[in-house]
C-alpha cells in the first residue's frame, strides 16, 4: 500500500529549499507545453526520472503514474475515435455513431494521441515531486513568502492534511452501514444514489463537526484576528539553492529561444511529419536538459561535497 | 485567578441555558476536577475561560467571567491565550501542523515571537512534558496519548497560567490517559499552574485533586473537597461514577462500622486511593473477627453459569485464525475462540493488540487471511456482510457513523429494509425496539440531534431491531457517563439471556468486572488468557478493578482475593 502522504525520506532532494523544486516543477511545464516534438516530450519526461529516483519516492511516483497511464490512454482511443483528420486511414468504422459519426481510425490521430500523452506524462511526473519530496510546511511558507494570504494557505494546508482522517472516517462509516445489511452495488440506480447518500450524508456530517472541532482549538491556540504573525521555519537560500536556481530559471528563457529559433516543434496533422534532429539541434536539446536537471547533479554534488 | 460571578449563558437558537447563575472563585495553582452528567455545561463552562464563548460560539451570555482581572467578553481569545491554555478531547482535531516542533510553534508565530523566543519555548515546553523524543515526528504518526501530550506542550508553550483540558483523555487507552493525567498532576505539582480538568472516570484522578465541582443542567450542584463531595447522596444520584472504593467505603459506614483513614489531621473518613482504603479496611478489620471462609465457596472461580455454556453448540467458531493487512502489518496471529449462546465475552487488550481486527472477522467485516470463521454454520468467508449482518449485530463505537436518516423510526425501518424485512413484519419490531430503548417520544426527531446518550441508544436500536443472535460492540462506553455505560451494559446483560451472545471489545476493568462473564485477553494478536472473568481480573497488574487490588491486599484477614466490585465486597465483610 502506498499512502499519498509526504514523509520526509532526507535525501538531498528533500532537504533543497523549496524553491529550487518549485523553479524545477515550472521549469518541466512551461518545456512540456512549449514543445510539441514527441522527441522532446519523451526526452523530457525521462528526464524527470533522476530527481524522482534521487528522492527516493519511486514507489509513489508509480502508483501515480499507473493512474497517469490510464489517463493516456484514453486520451489517445477518445482522440482516434473523435479526431477524422489525418491521411494514413487505418480503419474505417462501417456504421454512423450519433454526434461523433462514423469515425474513421488515423495514424495521426493515435500519434497526436501519444505525443500528447508525453506532454501529459512529463507534467504529471514533475508534480510528484511537489506531493511527495515538498514539506508541506516548506511549501505553505513559500506560498506565505510569495505573498499569498496566509490565512488561504493554511486552509489548503489543513485541508490536504485532513484528507488521511476522511478516508479513515468513511471507511469506518461504509462498515457500519453494511453491517447493517446494507449492501452498496445492489439494486437500481436511484436505490445506489440512496446507498451512497447513506455514506455521504455522515462523512458530511462528521466532518463539518470536525471543522468546528479544529477551528476551535486553533482559536485557542491565538490563530487569527491578528494582523502580525511571525515563522518559526526559516526558508534558507543556500549557495547551491541560489545555483540551482540560477541554472532552472534560464533554461525555461533558453527552451523559449529555441522555440523561437523553430525547433521543437512539430505537425501531426494532416500528414504525420518525420522526426528528425540536426546535430545542432541534438546539441542544444541537451543543453537544456541539462539545465532542467542542474538540481539533481547540484544536489548530489552538494552532498559529496558536506560529506568530505 | 478565575472568578464567576452570576454567568448565564444561551448557544445561540437554544431556548434553554447551557450555564445557568454560575458563581465561581478558582485561586491560583488549584487543581479542579469538573464532573457530572453529559450535556450538563462543563464544556460550556471551560469555553467561557478563554472566550470562545462568546467570541467563537455566539450566544447570548449575561453575568461577569474574569480571568486574572480581565473580562473575558471584553477581550479576545487570542489575548487569554497566554493566561488559559486548552486541549481538547478528540486529539485528532486539534493538532493542525505536520510535525511536533511546528505544532508547538503554531500558537507561538500566531502570537508573533521573535524566532529565537519560539525556539526557547519550544526546548521548554518539550522538556516539561516530557517529549523531547517526539520533537522531529509527524504528527499523524503519534499514538492519541503522545498526541494529547504534544497538544498539551503546545499551549504550555505560551506560559499560561491556568490549563483548562476538556475531557483530555476519554478518547484514549488507559495507558495513554495514565500518561496524559501524570504529566497534567506534575504541571500542578511542579509549576504550580492552575487545573481544571474535565472528566468521567473519577478513580483515577480524585485523589490529587483539591475541588470537585458538580455540574448538571448547566448549574452547579456541588463544589468542595472530594472526600465530601464523592460521598453525598445527592452526587452519586446525578450519574456521576463515584469510584469503587468510595462507594465500598460508604456501605461499611452504612452498616455501623467505623472507618478510619490514616491521617489524624483530618477529619474526613472517606479514603480515596487503593492505599488509603487499605489502610482504613485492615484497621476495621482487625477490630472485628476475620471474616469466613465461607465466601471462599461463593467467589470460587468457577460459577454455574459460566460452565454450563460447554455442552452448547457455539455461535461462533474461530479456528486458527490470522489476519495480515496490505501494508504488511499482521494484526491477528492463530487465534482459537469458541463464543457459545448465552456468553457476555469481555475482549480486552491493550491498543493495536488485535481486538478490533478479530471481531470484524466474526461479521465478514475482514476476511480470514488464513484460517476460519465459521457462524452457526456458514464460513464467513461464503457470505457477504449483508448476509451475515441478519445473524450478527456489529455496533461502532461513534454513534454519528451509523445515524444518518430524518427520523429515529426510520433508522430501524432502514436496517430492517435491508434485511428485506417489509410493512406488517416490520412495524410490530420497530415499536418493540422502540419501546425497549425508551426511544418511543423521539420516534419523529432527527436523530443527529440528540444528545451523546439518546443517539447511542438509537445506534444500538437500529441494529437490534434486526435481532441477530450475536452482538458486538466496539468501544461502546469510552467516554460515556457512568449512568449510561451501566444502563448499558445491564441492558447487554439481559440480551443474552435467550440464547444469544454478547461480545464486548472494551478497555474498561471496572465495567467488565461488574458485567461480563468471560474475558478474553489479547496481546499483540495472540491470546493471552481466555477464562472467566473472576480468574483473568483477579492478580493481574494492568488489568485488575481497584476493589481486587483492595482485596488482594486484605487477604490474610479473610478476604477472598477474587472480588472484583464494590458489592461483592460489601457482601464478604457482611
Amino acid at each position: 500500500m502506498v499512502s499519498y502522504k509526504y514523509s520526509d525520506k532526507g535525501t538531498v532532494i528533500h532537504r533543497l529549499n523549496p524553491w529550487c523544486k518549485l523553479a524545477w516543477i515550472a521549469a518541466v511545464f512551461v518545456l512540456a507545453l512549449l514543445f510539441d516534438s514527441p522527441v522532446y516530450l519523451l526526452l523530457l519526461s525521462l528526464s524527470t526520472l533522476p530527481v524522482i529516483l534521487a528522492a527516493k519516492i519511486w514507489k509513489e511516483w508509480l502508483s501515480v503514474m499507473r493512474f497517469a497511464f490510464f489517463l493516456c490512454l484514453l486520451i489517445i482511443v477518445i482522440n482516434a475515435l473523435v479526431s477524422n483528420q489525418g491521411s494514413h486511414v487505418l480503419y474505417q468504422f462501417p456504421v454512423a455513431i450519433p454526434i461523433v459519426g462514423a469515425p474513421r481510425i488515423t495514424l495521426e490521430g493515435i500519434l497526436w494521441g501519444i505525443g500528447n500523452s508525453l506532454r501529459l506524462l512529463a507534467i504529471i511526473s514533475a508534480f510528484t515531486v511537489l506531493m511527495f519530496a515538498i514539506h508541506p510546511d516548506d511549501l505553505m511558507l513559500a506560498m506565505v513568502k510569495a505573498k499569498l494570504p496566509y490565512k488561504s494557505v493554511m486552509v489548503t494546508s489543513l485541508s490536504t492534511k485532513f484528507v488521511p482522517a476522511l478516508i479513515d472516517d468513511a471507511q469506518c462509516i461504509a462498515d457500519a452501514k453494511k453491517s447493517r445489511g446494507l449492501e452498496l452495488d445492489r439494486g437500481g440506480r436511484i436505490q445506489r444514489v440512496k446507498s451512497y447518500a447513506s455514506i455521504a450524508i455522515p462523512l458530511l456530517s462528521n466532518s463539518l463537526d470536525r471543522a468546528v472541532q479544529v477551528a476551535e482549538a486553533m482559536e485557542a491556540r491565538a490563530f487569527g484576528s491578528g494582523e502580525k504573525r511571525t515563522f518559526y521555519k526559516e526558508l534558507k537560500l543556500g549557495k547551491v539553492d541560489i545555483t540551482i536556481l540560477s541554472f532552472v530559471f534560464p533554461s525555461i528563457a533558453f527552451g523559449v529561444f529555441l522555440r523561437c529559433l523553430g525547433q521543437g516543434g512539430y505537425q501531426y496533422y494532416p500528414v504525420v511529419e518525420a522526426v528528425s534532429l540536426t546535430a545542432s539541434e541534438w546539441a542544444m536539446l541537451f543543453v537544456l536538459l541539462l539545465l532542467v536537471n542542474a538540481m539533481p547533479i547540484l544536489a548530489l554534488l552538494k552532498r559529496k561535497v558536506s560529506l568530505d | 485567578m478565575i472568578s464567576i460571578r452570576n454567568l448565564t449563558f444561551y448557544y445561540s437558537g437554544g431556548d434553554k441555558p447551557s450555564l445557568r447563575d454560575i458563581n465561581l472563585e478558582i485561586e491560583d495553582g488549584e487543581f479542579v476536577l469538573l464532573t457530572g452528567p453529559s450535556g450538563g455545561g462543563k464544556s460550556s463552562l471551560c469555553r467561557c475561560l478563554n472566550g470562545l464563548i462568546p467570541h467563537f460560539y455566539g450566544g447570548k451570555i449575561t453575568g461577569k467571567v474574569e480571568v486574572n482581572g480581565l473580562d473575558v467578553t471584553k477581550h479576545s481569545t487570542r489575548e487569554l491565550a497566554t493566561m488559559v491554555g486548552m486541549v481538547f478531547q478528540d486529539p485528532e482535531n486539534q493538532l493542525v501542523a505536520m510535525d511536533v516542533d511546528s505544532e508547538l510553534a503554531f500558537g507561538l508565530e500566531n502570537l508573533a515571537f521573535a524566532k529565537e523566543v519560539i525556539a526557547r519555548r519550544i526546548e521548554e515546553a518539550l522538556d516539561t512534558v516530557g517529549i523531547v523524543n517526539l520533537r522531529h515526528r509527524a504528527t499523524s504518526e503519534l499514538s492519541g496519548g503522545e498526541k494529547q501530550r504534544v497538544a498539551i506542550a503546545s499551549v504550555l508553550a505560551l506560559y499560561p497560567d491556568i490549563l483548562v483540558l476538556d475531557e483530555p483523555t476519554s478518547e484514549l487507552d488507559p495507558k495513554g490517559a495514565e500518561d496524559v493525567l501524570n504529566v497534567v498532576e506534575r504541571l500542578n505539582d511542579e509549576l504550580g499552574i492552575t487545573v481544571i480538568l474535565v472528566e468521567h472516570r473519577l478513580d483515577r484522578v480524585v485523589a490529587h485533586s483539591d475541588r470537585v465541582i458538580v455540574l448538571e443542567n448547566g448549574m452547579i450542584i456541588a463544589d468542595g473537597g472530594p472526600r465530601s463531595i464523592l460521598s453525598d447522596g445527592r452526587v452519586s444520584q446525578s450519574g456521576v461514577g463515584i469510584p469503587p472504593i468510595i462507594k465500598l467505603a460508604q456501605a461499611v459506614k452504612s452498616r455501623g462500622m467505623s472507618l478510619r483513614v490514616k491521617r489524624s489531621n483530618l477529619i474526613d473518613d472517606t479514603p480515596l486511593t487503593v492505599k488509603e482504603g487499605r489502610i482504613a479496611l485492615a484497621k476495621t478489620l482487625r477490630h472485628s473477627k476475620p471474616c469466613a471462609s465461607r465466601h471462599s465457596e461463593l467467589f470460587s472461580p468457577v460459577i454455574a453459569s459460566e460452565t454450563k455454556q460447554s455442552h452448547l453448540k457455539p455461535l461462533i467458531e474461530v479456528k486458527n485464525l490470522w489476519h495480515g493487512y496490505p501494508d504488511g502489518f499482521v494484526a491477528v496471529k492463530g487465534i482459537n475462540l469458541k463464543v457459545c449462546p448465552g456468553e457476555f465475552v469481555a475482549i480486552m487488550g491493550r491498543n493495536a493488540s488485535g481486538k478490533t481486527t478479530l471481531v470484524k472477522h466474526f461479521n465478514g467485516l475482514l476476511k480470514p487471511t488464513k484460517g476460519d470463521v465459521i457462524l452457526d454454520d456458514i464460513n464467513t468467508k461464503e457470505a457477504t456482510v449483508a448476509e451475515l449482518s441478519r445473524k450478527v449485530g456489529y455496533v461502532f463505537q461513534n454513534p454519528n457513523d451509523h445515524l444518518f436518516c430524518d427520523t429515529v423510526e426510520e433508522e430501524l425501518t432502514f436496517t430492517l429494509n435491508n434485511l428485506e424485512v417489509k410493512g406488517g413484519e416490520a412495524k410490530p419490531l420497530i415499536n418493540q425496539t422502540l419501546e425497549r430503548f425508551d426511544l418511543m417520544q423521539y420516534r419523529y426527531q432527527y436523530p443527529r440531534f440528540l444528545s451523546g446518550g439518546e443517539k447511542q441508544r438509537v445506534a444500538l436500536a437500529s441494529i437490534l431491531v434486526a435481532q441477530p443472535q450475536v452482538i458486538i460492540l466496539d468501544e461502546p462506553t469510552r467516554g460515556m457517563e457512568y449512568r449510561l455505560k451501566a444502563e448499558l451494559m445491564r441492558f447487554l446483560d439481559q440480551y443474552r439471556i435467550d440464547g444469544r451472545a454478547v461480545i464486548l471489545v472494551t478497555q474498561d476493568v471496572e465495567m467488565v468486572a461488574e458485567f461480563s462473564d468471560r474475558v478474553v485477553l489479547l496481546s499483540e494478536g495472540k491470546i493471552v488468557v481466555d477464562g472467566p472473568k473472576r480468574e483473568v481480573l483477579s492478580r493481574a497488574l494492568l488489568f485488575s478493578p481497584q476493589i481486587n487490588r483492595l482485596a488482594q491486599a486484605l487477604k490474610s484477614y479473610g478476604v477472598p482475593d477474587n472480588i472484583l466490585t464494590a458489592d461483592e465486597m460489601i457482601e464478604a465483610l457482611a
